[in-house]
This record gives C-alpha cells, sequence and structure tokens, in this order.
C-alpha cells in the first residue's frame, strides 16, 4: 500500500510524467469522441465536391482525394493505433512475462528453449516478420495486432527474466524454497513484485514503439486496409498529393508524433518514480 | 551485482549476463541460427501463391498439370518440403546461395552488391546518429534542468517520435519540389563508381536512419553523463585539480562509452532490418528492397539466403558488441 | 570554448548539406534517354512477359511481324504484305529484307517459323498462344511465311503483334537460349546490354536496324519505386523520359516537361463470379450496375483522367456505353432490381482488389464502396497483394474482384480467352452462352470493320445487359519527357517504339 502510494507520490512530482499524461490523455479522448461517434463528421464519408480541401471551418484539417474530413480520420485513425497498441502490448506481455518468469525460475531446458525461441524471433527483421505473419493470417486488425505481439514477446521475455534469474540467487528466496513453500507462493509474494516496476515501464515504451510500428505496417500497405482510417495509411496516401496538399500528410503525421512523445514520457516517468535509484538524480 | 540483466531501454543485448565462453557463446548462436533457417522457411511456405504463378501470372491458367508440374521441378518446388529445406540449407553452408529464376543470377551475386548498400547506409546512419547522439546528450547534460537541457531533450523525443517513413516523405517531397534536387534520381553509385553522386545519394536517407539512432544514444549519452558525475572518482579528480575539460573527456565520457557502445551495438543491427522503408523511398537497391521483392515473385531461396545473411550480420554484430563491451567494462570476465 | 564546438558542429552540418546541394548531377549527354519507371522488369523471355515493364523494354529489344502505329492501325514490322485466302482458311506473309538480329546472324522465314511454333507449345507457356491457337501449320517459302488456320480468322493478323509475338532466332530457340541469364537477341532497334535488377536496365542502339540506327545511342530504364520520385528526377535533370499511370502525378508535371497523354486500352470493370451467391442473381447484379455513378468515380479516383467505358475499349470496335442499363447513376432503379431479387432490406459482398502498383484500384475500390452503400449495397474490401491476389483470380477464388485488365487493339484476342465456351480464362469470367460463341465465330470470319462490328456490339449488349461484369473506366496513359525530345509519339498500347525515331535536340 505505502509503496504504492509512494510511486503515484514521485510520478506526479515529474514535470515530463505529467506532461506525458496529459498528451496521452487528449490522445484517449479524441479516440473516445470517435469511438462514440461523435466526430465532427464520419471519417469514411465521401463528399467527392469538396475534395481536397484545405483547413477551414468545416473541415478543420481539411479533406482528402475523396473528400474526407482529415480530422475526423485522424481521430479515427488514433483510436484504431491506440487498440492495436494495446492488444498487441496485452498480447506480448502477457505471454512474455509468464515465459519469462516461468523460464528464468524453473531454469535447465525449459529456459532454453524459452531463450532459444526468443533469440530466433529477436534476430528476425521485424518487418519482414510482420510481413509474412500478416500475409498468412490476414490484415484485421486483430491479425496486425497478433503480429505486432510476436515481435515484441521477446523483449518482454527478457525483461522479466533478467530480475527473476537475479532474485532467484538470494537468501530469502533461497530459504524461502528450504522452508518449503510452493512455486507459484514463492513466484507470486517474492518473484513477481520484483518484476513489476521494469514491466511498466516496459509496457508504456511498447505502447510507443507498437504505435510506430503499426502505422509502418499500414504504409507499406500491411496493416490497416483503405477505406479504413489509419494514421499510417494516411501518410502513404498523401505520399503523392503532399506537394499541393501539404494537410494530407502534416497532420497525421503530428498525431502519431504526439502520441508517441506522450508514451515515452509517461515511460520516462514511470522509470524515475519506480526506481528508487533514479530518483535523487532527477 | 555485475550479473545482473542490463536493461537499456528495455533491450537487454544477447546473453549479455552469461559469463559464459566464447566456444558454447558460438554453439548457442549457431542453434539460434538453424532456428531462424526453419522459421524463415516454414513461414514462406504459409504464403499463399507459389513462384509459379507469381512469374506467369494470370497466363497460368492456361498451364495444363502436366505443364506445372514440368515448371515445379525447374523451379525446385517439386520436392516434400523437408528434402527442399535441407537442399538449400545444405547448399547455404557451401556458400551456394541459390538461384534466382526471375533475374537468371546467382543469389550470392545479387546479395553481395545489395549488401555493401544496406551496410554502407547503416554504417554512416550510425556514425551520424552517434556523433548526433552524443553531441546533444552531452550539450543536454552540462546543465541538467537547464532551458538548454530542456531543448536537448525535446531534440531526442522528436528524434524517437516521427517514424523514418514520415521524414523520408517529407524530405523528398520538399527537396525535389522546391529545391529540385533528388540525387536519388540517378542511377545508384557504388562509393568506388563515383564517391561524391554515392555520398548525395546516401546522405538523406542515411540521416533519416541517424536520427533515429541518436534519440536513444543522446539518452543514454546524458543518462550515463549524469550518473558518473556523481562517482566518487570524478569528485576525486576535480577535487585534484584536473580541469573541467579534461574531466569530462578523460573520466566522464570514457566511463559512459560503456551503455553508449552496447547501444550502438544493438542500432545497427536494427538499422540492417530497418532499412527497408528507407530504401523503398529513396530507391536504394538494398537488402531491404531485395527481400520485398523476392517475397512478392516468391523467389523463396533468394527471401531464406537473404534473410539467413541478416540474421547472421544481427548476431554477429551483437556478439562483438558483447565483446568490446567486456573489454571496456573490467567488472565483467 | 562552448561556441567554438558547436559552431564547429553548425560548420559541418552546413557543409553537408550546402554541398551536395550545389552539387546538380551533371546533364547527360544528348543521345542518352533515361526512362523512369516504377516497375522493374520480371523476365526476359518475350513469349512469356506479361508484366508491362517487361513488355515495354523488350518491346525495344526484339521485333514482330505486325506493327501497330498512330491511331491504332495494323502496319508492317518485319512482315511488309500479307494477303488472306479466299476461303480465309490461309493467311501468307512477305517478310522483309535485310533484317539482322543484334549477333548479326539475318532473320528468316525459318526464324519467324521457328519462333511461332515456340508459342504455339504449350510447354512455352507463351502468354499470347491462344489467340493464335487456330494455326494449324506453319510453312516457310523463301521470304514467305504461310500459315493455315482451323477456322476462318481475320483478327490473327492483329495478333501477331507485339513482344509476346516476338521474333526470335531458331538458333536460340534450338539452344534454348531464350530468357532466365541469356541476353536477349532480337531484331529491334536497341540492342540488349544489361540489367541489373530493381536497378535499370540498359539498351544501346542497334547500327543494322532496318530502319537506320536510332538517334537516341544509349536508353537506360532505370527503376525508381515511387512516381512522385520520377517526377522529382525529372525536374532535377537526372531523367529524360517518365512512365507514369498515377494521374495525379501527371497534373503535377509543370511546364517545363512534356505530357503526352493517350486514352488506354487497359479498362478497370467490376468482376463478378456469377457462380456464387448473390451475384448468381441477375438482378443483384443490375442493381449494382445502376447504383454506380462513374463520372464520381472518375473524378475521385482517377482525378478526372479517364473516360466511362464499355467492354470493348479497341477504337474501332468501341462499346456504346449510352446503351448499357442505367448508363447514369439511378438509385430508384436499383432498389426495383434489389426488390426484384428479394434483397430489399440490402444485399453485401466482398471485394478482392489488388494493392501492388497500382494506387487507383484501391482508390477505385475505396468511392465505389461509398457509392454502393448510398444503394444499400455493403461492398467489403480484401486488398491483397500480387502474389496472393494472381492465383486466387486464376482460380476464380472470390466473389468480386476490382480488376485492371489490359486491353488489345482487336476485341477478338480481347475477349475470347475470356468469354467463349472454350477460352483458357472462361472459368475466370464465369460465364458463356451459344450465342456468345456464335457471335465470336462471326467476328472473327470477317476482316472487314463494318461487318465485325454487329458481332461485337451484339457480345458488348450481352454481357451488359446480364451485368456479368461491371465495365468502369478507361484511364489515360501517361509519357512525361523533357522538352527538347523530339519526334516521339505516344501509342495506346504503351509501346516505346516510338523512340526507334525519336531525338534529343
Amino acid at each position: 500500500m505505502k509503496r504504492e502510494k509512494n510511486w503515484v507520490n514521485y510520478y506526479l512530482q515529474s514535470t515530463s510524467g505529467i506532461v506525458g499524461a496529459v498528451l496521452v490523455l487528449i490522445m484517449i479522448t479524441l479516440s473516445l469522441i470517435s469511438a462514440f461517434g461523435l466526430a465532427p463528421h464520419d471519417p469514411l464519408e465521401q463528399n467527392p465536391m469538396d475534395a481536397l480541401q484545405g483547413p477551414n471551418g468545416t473541415y478543420w484539417f481539411g479533406t482528402d482525394q475523396f473528400g474526407r474530413d482529415i480530422f475526423s480520420r485522424s481521430i479515427d485513425g488514433m483510436r484504431r493505433s491506440l487498440s492495436v497498441a494495446l492488444l498487441s502490448v496485452g498480447l506480448a506481455t502477457l505471454f512474455g512475462v509468464t515465459l519469462g518468469v516461468v523460464g528464468g525460475y524453473l531454469g535447465r531446458w525449459i529456459d532454453n528453449i524459452v531463450v532459444r525461441t526468443s533469440d530466433v524471433i529477436f534476430a528476425f527483421p521485424a518487418i519482414l516478420l510482420a510481413l509474412a505473419i500478416v500475409n498468412s493470417l490476414g490484415n484485421s486488425w486483430i491479425d496486425t495486432s497478433v503480429a505486432i505481439a510476436i515481435v515484441y514477446t521477446p523483449i518482454f521475455i527478457r525483461v522479466a527474466r533478467g530480475p527473476v534469474l537475479s532474485v532467484k540467487e538470494m537468501d530469502y528466496i533461497k530459504s524461502a524454497r528450504v522452508l518449503g513453500y510452493s512455486s507459484p507462493r514463492i513466484l507470486g509474494r517474492h518473484i513477481m513484485p520484483n518484476v513489476f516496476a521494469p514491466i511498466v515501464v516496459q509496457v508504456a515504451l511498447s505502447l510507443s514503439w507498437a504505435i510506430l510500428t503499426e502505422s509502418g505496417l499500414s504504409f507499406l500497405g500491411l496493416g490497416t486496409q483503405p477505406p479504413d482510417a489509419s494514421l499510417g495509411l494516411m501518410v502513404s496516401e498523401a505520399q503523392a498529393l503532399a506537394a499541393f496538399a501539404w494537410w494530407s500528410l502534416a497532420f497525421p503525421s503530428i498525431f502519431i508524433t504526439i502520441v508517441v512523445i506522450g508514451l515515452n514520457l509517461v515511460g520516462d516517468g514511470l522509470r524515475d518514480a519506480l526506481d528508487p535509484a533514479r530518483r535523487s538524480t532527477s | 551485482m555485475p550479473c545482473a540483466a542490463k536493461v537499456v531501454h528495455g533491450i537487454t543485448i544477447f546473453s549479455i549476463m552469461k559469463k559464459s565462453s566464447l566456444l558454447s557463446r558460438l554453439l548457442s548462436v549457431t542453434t539460434t541460427l538453424f532456428g531462424i533457417s526453419i522459421f524463415v522457411f516454414l513461414v514462406l511456405r504459409v504464403i499463399p501463391g507459389d513462384t509459379i504463378t507469381s512469374s506467369l501470372g494470370i497466363e497460368t491458367g492456361a498451364l495444363n498439370q502436366e505443364q506445372i508440374e514440368s515448371l515445379r521441378k525447374y523451379y525446385g518446388i517439386d520436392q516434400p518440403i523437408i528434402g527442399q529445406y535441407f537442399s538449400w540449407i545444405s547448399s547455404f553452408i557451401q556458400g551456394d546461395f541459390g538461384f534466382s529464376y526471375s533475374t537468371g543470377t546467382p543469389v550470392l551475386q545479387l546479395t553481395k552488391s545489395a549488401l555493401l548498400v544496406t551496410m554502407e547506409l547503416a554504417l554512416l546512419g550510425t556514425v551520424l546518429g552517434v556523433f548526433l547522439g552524443i553531441s546533444v546528450g552531452m550539450f543536454s547534460a552540462r546543465k541538467p534542468g537547464s532551458f538548454r537541457d530542456f531543448l536537448g531533450q525535446f531534440f531526442g523525443l522528436l528524434a524517437l517520435a516521427i517514424p523514418g517513413f514520415v521524414l523520408s516523405t517529407t524530405i523528398v517531397t520538399v527537396m525535389a519540389n522546391k529545391f529540385q534536387y533528388f540525387p536519388n534520381g540517378n542511377e545508384y553509385m557504388s562509393p568506388v563508381e563515383d564517391l561524391w553522386m554515392n555520398l548525395q545519394q546516401m546522405l538523406f536517407p542515411s540521416l533519416v536512419l541517424g536520427i533515429a539512432v541518436a534519440a536513444p544514444v543522446m539518452r543514454t549519452t546524458r543518462s550515463a553523463l549524469l550518473e558518473t558525475i556523481d562517482k566518487d572518482f570524478v569528485r576525486t579528480a576535480i577535487g585534484k585539480g584536473v580541469t573541467a575539460k579534461a574531466v569530462r573527456l578523460n573520466h566522464v565520457l570514457r566511463n559512459s562509452l560503456i551503455p553508449i557502445v552496447t547501444m550502438t551495438g544493438i542500432q545497427f543491427g536494427y538499422l540492417l532490418g530497418g532499412a527497408v522503408i528507407v530504401e523503398k523511398i529513396f530507391a536504394l537497391p538494398g537488402m531491404g528492397r531485395q527481400i520485398l521483392d523476392a517475397i512478392n515473385k516468391r523467389e523463396y531461396a533468394t527471401v531464406q539466403s537473404s534473410i539467413m545473411v541478416f540474421a547472421i550480420l544481427f548476431v554477429t554484430i551483437n556478439l562483438i558488441t558483447d565483446l568490446i563491451y567486456r573489454r571496456i567494462d573490467p567488472r565483467i570476465k | 570554448m562552448k561556441k567554438k564546438k558547436n559552431l564547429l558542429i553548425g560548420a559541418l552540418v552546413a557543409t553537408l548539406i550546402g554541398g551536395s546541394l550545389i552539387a546538380h548531377p551533371a546533364k547527360a549527354a544528348s543521345t542518352d534517354l533515361v526512362i523512369g519507371s516504377v516497375l522493374d522488369i520480371d523476365k526476359t523471355d518475350p513469349h512469356t512477359a506479361t508484366n508491362f515493364a517487361t513488355v515495354r523494354a523488350l518491346g525495344l529489344v526484339y521485333g514482330s511481324l505486325i506493327e501497330i502505329g498512330a491511331r491504332n492501325a495494323i502496319k508492317g514490322g518485319l512482315a511488309t504484305s500479307w494477303i488472306f485466302s479466299k476461303d480465309g482458311m490461309q493467311l501468307t506473309l512477305n517478310l522483309r529484307q535485310g533484317v539482322k538480329f543484334h549477333d548479326g546472324t539475318a532473320f528468316d522465314a525459318e526464324d519467324a517459323k521457328a519462333s511461332l511454333e515456340r508459342i504455339l507449345d504449350t510447354k512455352t507457356g507463351a502468354a499470347a498462344r491462344a489467340n493464335i491457337a487456330t494455326i494449324t501449320s506453319i510453312t516457310a517459302k523463301g521470304r514467305q511465311l504461310i500459315l493455315k488456320l482451323s477456322v476462318p480468322n481475320a483478327p490473327i493478323l492483329a495478333a501477331l503483334e507485339g513482344v509476346n509475338m516476338a521474333m526470335l532466332s531458331k538458333e536460340d530457340i534450338a539452344a534454348a537460349k531464350i530468357g532466365g541469364s541469356n541476353k536477349p537477341n532480337g531484331t529491334g532497334p536497341f540492342k540488349w546490354e544489361s540489367w541489373e535488377p530493381t536497378q535499370s536496365v540498359k539498351l544501346s542502339s542497334f547500327s543494322d536496324y532496318y530502319m537506320g540506327e536510332p538517334k537516341i545511342k544509349n536508353v537506360t530504364i532505370r527503376v525508381i519505386p515511387n512516381e512522385a520520385s520520377i517526377l522529382s528526377a525529372m525536374n532535377a535533370g537526372s531523367v529524360q523520359f517518365g512512365i507514369v499511370t498515377d494521374p495525379l502525378i501527371a497534373k503535377q508535371v509543370g511546364k517545363n516537361l512534356k505530357t503526352y497523354r493517350v486514352p488506354s486500352l487497359n479498362y478497370y470493370a467490376l468482376q463478378f463470379n456469377t457462380k456464387a451467391a448473390p451475384l448468381n442473381d441477375k438482378n443483384v447484379r443490375l442493381a449494382i450496375q445502376c447504383a454506380i455513378n462513374r463520372d464520381e468515380l472518375i473524378q475521385t479516383a482517377l482525378f478526372g483522367e479517364g473516360k466511362v467505358t464499355g467492354p470493348i475499349t479497341s477504337p474501332a470496335y468501341r462499346s456504346d456505353s449510352s446503351a448499357r442499363p442505367c448508363p447514369k447513376q439511378d438509385l430508384a432503379k436499383a432498389k426495383e432490381y434489389l426488390t426484384a431479387a428479394g434483397k430489399s432490406s440490402g444485399v453485401s459482398f466482398k471485394t478482392m482488389v489488388t494493392s501492388t502498383g497500382w494506387a487507383t484500384s484501391v482508390a477505385m475500390a475505396q468511392n465505389l464502396k461509398a457509392q454502393l452503400a448510398k444503394a444499400n449495397i455493403t461492398m467489403d474490401l480484401d486488398i491483397i497483394e500480387q502474389g496472393t491476389y494472381v492465383p486466387r483470380w486464376l482460380s476464380a477464388d472470390f466473389v468480386a474482384t476490382l480488376a485492371n485488365n489490359g486491353g488489345r487493339i482487336d476485341p477478338d484476342t480481347m475477349y475470347t480467352r475470356y468469354f467463349t465456351s472454350t477460352g483458357n480464362l472462361n472459368k475466370v469470367a464465369t460465364y458463356s452462352s451459344a450465342t456468345l460463341d456464335t457471335n465470336f465465330l462471326k467476328g472473327k470470319a470477317s476482316g472487314k470493320v463494318a461487318v465485325r462490328k454487329d458481332a461485337y456490339a451484339s457480345i458488348s449488349k450481352e454481357l451488359e445487359d446480364n451485368a456479368i461484369w461491371i465495365w468502369l473506366a478507361t484511364p489515360y496513359e501517361y509519357r512525361v519527357s523533357v522538352k527538347n525530345l523530339r519526334n516521339f509519339s505516344a501509342l495506346a498500347n504503351g509501346s516505346l517504339l516510338p523512340l526507334r525515331s525519336a531525338s534529343l535536340r
């Protein structure tokens, strides 16, 4: 209890943490507006008469070649990016942490298999891995999320496994073993709390990478498919338009940048707040 | 706790906490590489379509069963999967990377030129990135909490957050349309053929990659500097009257090198694989484009062998990074 | 001290950027032409080439018996004149004299015979085999080539045109030295120098070309993976000729360059699988036909750069697109058809679209989806890359697909393979009928446009009245060149052959 109150307090003391949280909250709010259908326009609605208008009172961020509202599409793209990021990082955390903790704790051949497998995935160029997975799975947002989750699982395995390996050798764990406590109990009571902090930080950072990966995949035509809105896809579509319709490139790009900055700042804030050694320096 | 996992931006580099011998490291690396070879082989077969349909397109419909069989034989996809795997991997080990049917060239020959492009790109990107990253990191760490620190950190964040494809698209649009400058429209020149043109063609793509590298290097540099500056030996040096500049260069920077080198190694490995989009936008004939292209044509040998080359490089770079790391940090031996 | 270092860094960065800005690429010599193309060639065997880039590049290297000239007229290539027998069952071609292959050997009737036999051999997998499948025997007699046909077949003349009908040397054929790593050896105006995959194809002028050596000495076809970059390179002066398909890019061409715009023979169509629900119901198909506003489609997806089209795009036989059911969007009529189909509450189906190479296909699919939604028709998009698309297309593993199909000068070669009951792509087209078969035979039998016109008008009508597919629009083809390119004209079939007489001032 005390510990939790502590880190929340520390988090609120860090400026970057607060700025990050505000940026992320703004983006979440915009996504929710889109999710509840409260966007100023339907993101899919085409008004060919209004095609390629610059930012104005009706279309705040301008329109694209079909006369779709870029603002509504950007916030809908944000909603999709965040959903993919949440699902993929959720999956990666679940599997990565489980495998990492179990592998690290049990050691021997189980650990060996876990480490080897994660090395294999790790050394595989991420975009190409995702390309292959999306090609064979399909390209709904769930497929994309699964592909990204597979790419990021090894990172969570490593992050979780490290602390387990070092904590495992500590005297109090050894004595708990000698006392005959069950493995689940030792894992839950003594080991997991040590893994918690790095995982939380990792989640925040991975969310930002997942957003970048999703938009990169969509840019290559492998993620979200038209006519659905996705920030990466909007940038890709804007490539040919950018020379005379700058808004089509600028706004989706800014959205990606803001949310990634926000999540990184949150990650920094969390790292500082959760790591006692860092509190003194920042 | 020297054997604790060294987490740099969440990525622990290859088995760094293991104090194992070089030999056993090599052994485990080999297993990993075999795992990758099986993985890439299987993943490729799961993608629909094959070499015949992608080479003949809709005309495949005009073929009868017998012709399809003879084509399958020609492309070497008539054997059972396991046979195909072993015939590929055994020749790969002997240095025969297979044959690219559409280009009529051995894959080894294709890979040689493409790999040089990607290596140069990754190398320039890393150099630019490290240069930018360390400069901005030092600039920032001089006075923590000051406005200049804020500026430096803001640069770091932007570099981290702006996707490479956004930066590339913007650069191409602005340079070509406003300045009529687009060296990549010229034929690609290797440094041997035309160094000046080569550097022009490499400048923007490696800058885009460099900025991506600069972000983590900058952050690592900054925090390493701040950490070291508090250490006792630095205080002692300052107490002894060594000048501030000498302290910064000799003691602080030197001791901050470990995480920076580690970071750089990791980033270089990533650049090799991450150059796909940049190579595409800037029309560079590198490995990323070769692989994407070969996937589209279902040229199995080309994809498999190129990815293996990537993986071997990645693993080797990690190994070297690890060795350098051990060398710089006397505690790990 | 601090300032000094910052200055140094600043200076370094400035030199890097500034220095490279000054260094504009050297202007190419005026006999060198660099062509920018998004697509790389994918093979060097002309008979099996289907990729547009391959066809374009090999078209400069190989010659064919017949050529298509300005205004799509048939004219002699390696054949100078020809005559059909009275019953239309035999075609005699007189071959040009003094034609040489790039390797120095002379071209003769034996070469022509061996080339056509190679195309007819099913093992070759030749792309246009079906178009000349009515040939039963080939005889080489002096300077003459005599083709015996199984049915009266006038359009076979037009079918002898193009890269897929390239004339190869009989020695090369006998030694199986075609395609793969073999250097193409043709009779065309340009010799093959080299192919650097994903980078460039290099050609040089052929001094013994029968029309005289081209004035352009070196042609490089450079792969630049996106069209915006091609335009940038042209503005920067490093590329002199650009192949552009994206109308958006064509619109951005400045006054410093020249744009050639030709109506393409290719067409966009919503291709149906008439055997799969819900499109097996004619009324559903007609409802879709009536719900579409083709002008809006052209406006949004092609930026106004295209024309409404019916099935036949061949200029002499062009379908009358105002004769189709609902030539203009008619939502009330669409509703009636849906009710007639018992689907008044709406209908939904999936459409397969390829994402590779054609940004406009995806744009068009998006606009179609939005239009159909207004008529209570839900069209889901299944966007996949070319490698996955082709096998599914071949096995008719789709309910509908938005296709960008190649057109031909002659409607016979364009549609026989799709819509006759024995056509090799009939299972993809999913429709044939006795009347169609008869009409195609009728169209084959005569060489006279006036006579053939009726047959193709009936074919067009049958296809559209039943809404077998929905024909949408035909785009323009663009060639962009530097101002000083002289004597070049763009052809509707996309061929770059006019470069043989062009020059750079």
